[in-house]
């Protein structure tokens, strides 16, 4: 069918229908396809897509019962077509027993989405190879389920105990790390099954630091859910906070001004070359390179004196809203950005410069944390993880929003997959970032910086949005309820996403090489926990 | 090259300090920083408007003046963009720690009850 022509949700609806022998209720645009399917037909319907070349984006857990008390349960699986638009298959459950087949053996990218709807929601993935517990730990009892709308009655389940998966044999050790480290850093805990110097497998625990804010934003208006989802993590602000205000607009047909949509753009590439310029730095941290560290981090401060400057923040926050931006930016900083990134950026190139040529540092980096393509491909990596890998995933090209429709971003892409090739991902990618907000930077255009919502929204609707931060794609999916407030919000991070990418890429490799692995990657814990 | 070398070696004497000396020295601040807000007591007209808007219920307003609990406050600025005399905005006060919870509400005088 990819022959002939490009894929819509029309020919989406008839491949479907021919595969399935019945027709299926398939609405939306060009850019958004809602199918509903029975239970029974999920996996049928994942796997045509995929033949489609659909990518697994996240799955998304619903208690519907908030907007009609008679309603259930429902979870969406959400694909991404090349060139085409993205899908949700919608199947609705039972309150009682919600249950459906675990589409994790077809698509593996989905194993954490389908663990996390069975901790927040009691939605059971029938036949998932892995059902430990996710996001809730034992220590915090009697949160059960928390994303349900309707308390079930009597005393909550207990608490699930949790076991690292650890490998046995001769020689094998089991060697402990975290969740607290020496580091200022977040909380997670490593399970090395190691012989020798060679880790054999990792297991990783995460979401000591869940804070429940997919259930704190339910309820509030969009403004207030802005301020806690810009808050996720501080990394990705302006990524989250865009996906986000970009959902709100869809539902409410809003049309954003000029300034407003290259601005962001401008927001977007300052983030991902402040957080480029910091992990390389960080880098350098994994194998102890303090001139690299030292260098890259004073860089990284400049430009989050450049951010405060031109917006009041460090880490940009605050700018990014539904309509548009809040904020004008500061005259006389804008003035001045371009000449200030061109000076940052020659600096960034001669610390670069100087590192590839250090051969004790790259031969640390060289076939360090590989992760093929295919790999890549099957667990779902985004972001620098992917294009370090060969993959050309970037929603700036792929789905370009905002700004992005009218500019050409070119693909930085590596072969290799190992720790260097994520290193030169981010060096070529800073470069490509300082020459975007340098161009956008004297020719931003001029007039209104917000739009006032088109409409309040509808309710019950939904959508989905996905926008490219430093860490890959971040993407939104958002059902507004009564009063233009928040029905349900899942924000599937872009770290979230490439964690299971990490732990596949450390067995095989020594001990001491994974903080550098890691930190190759230096993935955020707060939105992945959220 | 013994002069390549010697280049090499003192260039770095050459390089500016790229430090601040605070809090020896006060903090390299910004016009567009966003610190603590600020009200200009001669332009409120205590209409609320900021304490309306207020995401985190960090403004109160009575006649002893604008109680600002900066223990609330995320710094949003949405106070400052809601006033519409324009008496409030970000200020420059970014030192903020305290020792008692109770020292981080903040009153502002505005003169006599209206």
């Amino acid at each position: 069918m990819g022959d002939d022509g490009p894929v819509t949700a029309r020919s989406i609806g008839e491949a479907l229908a021919l595969r399935l022998g019945r027709s299926l209720a398939v609405s939306g645009t060009a850019d958004e396809v809602l199918v509903s399917v029975e239970r029974t037909e999920m996996r049928p319907v994942v796997d045509i897509l995929q033949g489609l070349g659909g990518r697994h984006v996240m799955l998304v857990g619903l208690d519907l019962r908030g907007l009609e008390p008679t309603a259930g349960l429902a979870v969406e699986e959400i694909l991404a077509i090349p060139d085409g638009p993205i899908v949700r298959i919608r199947v609705e459950l039972p309150v009682e027993g919600p249950s459906y087949p675990s589409l994790t053996s077809l698509t593996p990218a989905a194993q954490w989405d389908e663990r996390e709807v069975r901790d927040l929601l009691g939605i059971t993935p029938a036949g998932h190879p892995d059902p430990r517990p996710l996001v809730l730990h034992e220590t915090v009892p009697g949160l059960a389920h928390p994303l349900l709308k309707v308390r079930p009655a009597g005393p909550p389940p207990p608490a699930e105990a949790y076991h690292p998966l650890v490998a046995h044999g001769d020689g094998v050790y089991e060697l402990p790390v975290g969740p607290i480290h020496a580091g200022v850093i977040e909380p997670g805990h490593f399970r090395f099954s190691a012989v020798g110097e060679s880790v054999l497998h990792l297991d990783a625990r995460l979401f000591y630091a869940h804070r429940g804010l997919e259930r704190l934003v339910e309820g509030r208006t969009f403004d207030g859910a802005l301020l806690i989802v810009e808050r996720a993590c501080g990394v990705c602000t302006v990524t989250h906070a865009t996906a986000f205000s970009r959902a709100v607009e869809r539902l409410t047909d809003t049309i954003v001004p000029a300034r407003a949509r290259m601005g962001r753009v401008m927001l977007a590439e300052l983030e991902r070359m402040y957080n480029h310029v910091g992990d390389m730095g960080n880098i350098c941290a994994g194998v102890g390179f303090h001139f690299g560290t030292s260098q890259l981090g004073w860089l990284k401060e400049r430009l989050l004196r450049l951010n405060e400057g031109l917006t009041g923040h460090r880490f940009l926050t605050g700018v990014a809203a539904p309509g548009g931006l809040r904020l004008e930016f500061d005259p006389t900083a804008l003035a001045g950005l371009s000449r200030a990134v061109q000076a940052i950026d020659l600096d960034i190139r001669r610390v670069v410069r100087l590192l590839v040529r250090s051969e004790s540092f790259m031969a640390r980096l060289h076939g360090a944390g590989v992760v093929s393509g295919e790999s890549a491909r099957q667990l779902g990596a985004v972001g620098v993880a992917a294009r370090a890998s060969g993959l050309s995933a970037d929603l700036r090209r792929d789905r370009p929003a905002d700004g992005y429709a009218e500019l050409d971003v070119p693909l930085v892409t590596a072969a290799a997959g190992d720790v260097a090739a994520r290193f030169h991902v981010r060096a070529q990618e800073a470069a490509v970032s300082a020459a975007l907000v340098r161009d956008l930077a004297d020719r931003l255009p001029e007039g209104p910086i917000r739009a006032p919502l088109g409409h309040p929204p509808e309710i019950g609707a939904s959508t989905v949005v996905g926008a490219e931060g430093p860490r890959g794609a971040s993407w939104i999916w958002l059902m507004a309820g009564r009063d233009a407030r928040v029905e349900r919000l899942h924000l599937r991070s872009a770290s979230f996403a490439n964690w299971p990418v990490v732990v596949a890429a450390v067995p095989g490799n020594l001990v001491p090489d994974f903080p550098l692995i890691n930190k190759s990657f230096e993935l955020c814990y707060a939105c992945t926990d959220r | 090259m013994p002069f390549d070398v010697l280049r090499r070696l003192l260039g770095p004497l050459r390089e500016p300090v790229a430090t601040s000396r605070y809090p020896d020295a006060e903090p390299l601040l910004q016009p567009a920083t966003h610190g603590l807000p600020e009200v200009d007591p001669t332009r409120c007209e205590r209409d609320r408007a900021c304490v309306a808007v207020c995401p985190t219920q960090a403004l109160r307003v009575d006649d002893d003046g604008w109680w600002l609990d900066s223990g609330r406050c995320v710094f949003c600025s949405a106070c400052a963009l809601a006033c519409p005399h324009d008496a409030i905005r970000l200020g420059s006060r970014i030192e903020l720690a305290s020792r008692d919870r109770r020292d981080l509400v903040v009153l502002t005088p505005l003169g006599g009850p209206r």
